[in-house]
């Protein structure tokens, strides 16, 4: 009895050293290509720290050109409220084509037309003072931003003038309903666009990186016919598999490990509300599936190339499609139930939840799930397409 | 030159990818696939966003109020919540993304002239999403505050609503948007994108093709050939710097007839910028393929090359202008900049060479610059 059980015991101690020899193997051959340490090492860290420093989406001094036809104290008045950071004034036209030339060229982005007349309109008060704008939104989003900062200095100038003609007819302009909207921002109060940033950045970088370095290492050993020789030892094609996926494990912590406590915190002040431990463990079940993913695909390529060719057709839909960089609400609905499938889908609601939220296992218990539940498939996929090519 | 011989690599290069079924895909399918990918990924189109609102006040204006929000078609009504600990945990379980408060006392406050404070809580964890959702959130609430207060002014002073509405917006900024007057984000991503699945498709096949000659040791065939090294690299360059440019203008056929983004300016000089374009990428690719020993690693330098160079330096997500400091410069020294203006404009505004004959030098002066470089550091000599 006792010495059956010491057999078992004695031959799992041997399995896993078995294990641990092939993953030490592994991380010596992916540190020994120079060029993909380099990178492994770049991801992790001048990366995140790039990325974090861009400047963010907001209107950022837009050039903008006027046409004064009124030449007038409340003119000029309007015109120099147009100021950075939104607004930088580059220039005066004379007429409309003119202006048009300089919005084609993309010299001016922005065009404020005061025509004649601005300033005895707006004394009179019987009608509205008008003036034209016109945006460039060759770029949507910015020019979105431009034409409603410049609306929101025009109605401020107004109301300097609303003031005024309202206590002319004896209406106090304090005694004006209104509705005051206090906006309050949880999980990012300051609307940090580099917690974000910093965050999906090594979300899509981990991502890229699990799926191709297993996919390429085992491509490697088909190629070289290395493979032929471990099949011949005693290490099973279980343990040739798992040892790509441990040594994966290890990277990734390390390098998650690097990102959050080298870049993250001390250069943008990211916070970890939740458990970091959690988070660990959940990036190695997360490498797991991945790297899982990575394996099949290297089963289905006969050299490296192939190999890096369709982890790159893989691993683009599932970077850009779940949710990291576009929200996941504006698109098709069949779009989002195809990205259920995708490990990063689960695994993006886990690290926001875990590092800005502060959620535990009971809130985010389903993605967990489903993301174990993926992994635990993807990976015993590859082990079966692996021995039926080589067992 | 022997253009003899370069065509003969030509012909050998070209065989060799119809032959590799994978190379192929990776070949024809891969930017037409990117392309569509990516525009459906980087729509910042705010949509569906799930609300609640708790109504303290429950009267005719409070719900009046918050119906031009439950009307809204960016927003998603998840329905009425009767209190704030409700509202707050539905913020926290992720079942809304924001949550309208209306206070007691709201149309007491309104109809006696006053302010009425409301609050929104928003979920912060996408702050792009967030600052749309805000600006949509603040329209909405202005429209609304502007019309009470029109209906408040033209009773207190017994005038007509129009009167009234003079009297508070004395001044009226008439907007109007060129290029893309219904302000569709596709019509700003589509011509960009084109630059950026080129930027990823186009290195990369380059690259691999010389990697793999070298991986497999073919190259010590060229090595040992009378084949020179001008030849052999233009005979590289040729097929490939072909597939890129069929490529291209592949995608110029999806922007255009499937995402249905206008073009305004001329093909033909769409038709000359791409083929610079293309051609430098090409370019880049064969410079990659000098330095890095396998096809793996070339994959990952010339992905990550990429991606820095589109999303960094490129101007597609943040414009040149907002640029600062060493970002500025090192945009200005890559091609890709420069290829996205022209993108922009060429297809938006309908401008071409006589707005952008700068840009169009700097791409050409790429290709020679990298033909160059790479040819020096070709070399047919095993290295020791």
């Amino acid at each position: 009895m006792i010495a059956a059980r010491d057999g078992r015991v004695a031959r799992v101690i041997r399995w896993l050293r078995q294990l641990h020899g092939m993953s030490v193997k592994e991380l010596r051959q992916l540190f020994r290509d120079r060029v993909l340490s380099i990178w492994v090492v770049y991801i992790f860290s001048l990366n995140i720290l790039l990325v974090g420093g861009a400047p963010s989406m907001e209107l950022h001094q837009a050039a903008l050109v006027v046409r004064d036809g009124d030449r007038t104290t409340a003119s000029r008045e309007l015109i120099h409220r147009f100021q950075p950071p939104y607004f930088i004034l580059t220039g005066t036209v004379r007429d409309e084509r003119e202006a048009q030339d300089l919005l084609d060229d993309g010299e001016a982005m922005v065009v404020l037309d005061v025509p004649e007349n601005f300033a005895k309109t707006l004394y009179q008060g019987e009608a509205p003072a008008s003036a034209q704008l016109l945006v460039d939104t060759s770029r949507s989003q910015t020019g979105y931003l431009a034409a409603a900062y410049a609306q929101r200095i025009a109605t401020r100038y107004g109301g300097e003038w609303v003031d005024r003609n309202l206590a002319r007819r004896g209406e106090d302009p304090a005694r004006l309903p209104a509705i005051d909207n206090q906006r309050r921002v949880w999980f990012n109060p300051n609307l940090e666009e580099s917690w974000f940033r910093t965050i999906s950045e090594l979300l899509t970088m981990m991502t890229v990186a699990c799926l191709l370095l297993p996919a390429a290492a085992l491509v490697r050993e088909k190629e070289r016919g290395t493979i032929e020789q471990l099949l011949v030892s005693p290490v099973s094609p279980l343990q040739v598999m798992l040892a790509k996926v441990t040594a994966m494990i290890f990277v990734m912590l390390a390098g998650t490990l690097i990102a959050l406590f080298g870049v993250m915190r001390p250069v943008y002040g990211v916070p970890i509300e939740g458990s970091l431990t959690l988070l660990l463990v959940l990036t190695a079940v997360y490498t797991f599936t991945n790297a899982g993913l990575g394996l099949v695909i290297a089963t289905f390529a006969r050299n490296s190339a192939q190999s890096g060719m369709l982890a790159v057709l893989v691993v683009i839909p599932i970077v850009m499609l779940s949710g990291t960089w576009a929200p996941i609400e504006s698109m098709p609905v069949w779009l989002r139930i195809l990205m259920t499938l995708s490990p990063l889908r689960h695994f993006i609601n886990i690290a926001y939840g875990i590092l800005l939220r502060g959620e535990g296992l009971d809130l985010l218990w389903d993605s967990v799930l489903t993301m174990g539940v993926l992994g635990a498939v993807l990976f015993a996929i590859s082990v079966r397409r692996f021995r039926s090519q080589f067992g | 030159m022997n253009l003899r011989r370069v065509f003969t690599v030509a012909q050998k290069e070209s065989r060799e990818i119809l032959r590799d079924r994978i190379v192929l895909l990776l070949a024809f399918l891969l930017p037409p696939m990117l392309f569509l990918v990516d525009t459906y990924g980087s729509s910042r189109d705010v949509a569906n966003v799930a609300f609640a609102v708790v109504d303290h006040d429950d009267t005719t204006l409070s719900r009046d109020y918050a119906s031009h929000f439950i009307h809204s078609h960016y927003f998603r009504f998840k329905g009425s919540l009767p209190d704030l600990r409700d509202a707050e945990r539905r913020l926290t379980d992720r079942k809304v993304q924001f949550v309208l408060v209306l206070p007691e006392g709201f149309q007491e406050k309104i109809l006696s002239g006053r302010v009425a404070e409301i609050q929104t809580l928003l979920d912060g964890t996408f702050p792009t999403t967030t600052r749309t959702l805000q600006g949509y959130i603040e329209a909405i609430n202005a429209a609304a505050s502007g019309a009470l207060q029109t209906d408040f002014l033209s009773r207190s002073l017994g005038i007509p609503r129009e009167e009234a509405q003079i009297l508070l917006q004395p001044i009226r900024l008439e907007t109007r948007y060129l290029y893309n007057q219904e302000l569709r984000n596709i019509w700003t991503v589509t011509p960009s994108l084109i630059m950026f699945t080129m930027l990823m498709a186009a290195p990369l096949l380059m690259a691999l093709s010389v990697v793999r000659e070298k991986e497999s040791g073919a190259i010590y065939n060229i090595y040992s050939a009378t084949i020179t090294r001008g030849e052999f690299l233009a005979g590289k360059l040729l097929p490939n710097v072909g597939i890129s440019f069929a490529n291209a203008i592949g995608l110029w056929g999806l922007a255009v007839g499937w995402f249905g983004t206008p073009f305004k300016g001329s093909f033909a000089f769409f038709l000359l910028a791409t083929f610079l374009y293309v051609a430098c990428l090409s370019c880049m690719g064969l410079v990659i393929s000098l330095i890095v020993p396998t096809q793996s690693s070339a994959l990952m330098i010339s992905l990550v090359l990429s991606v820095l160079i589109g999303v960094q330096f490129s101007g597609m997500i943040t414009p040149v202008e907002s640029m600062k400091g060493p970002n500025f410069v090192l945009a200005h020294a890559f091609p890709a900049l420069y290829y996205d203006t022209i993108l922009r404009g060429v297809f938006l505004k309908g401008v071409g060479l006589r707005v952008f004959w700068k840009e169009a030098l700097f791409l050409a002066a790429y290709p020679a610059g990298l033909l160059w470089l790479s040819h020096r550091m070709f070399h047919k000599r095993t290295p020791q």
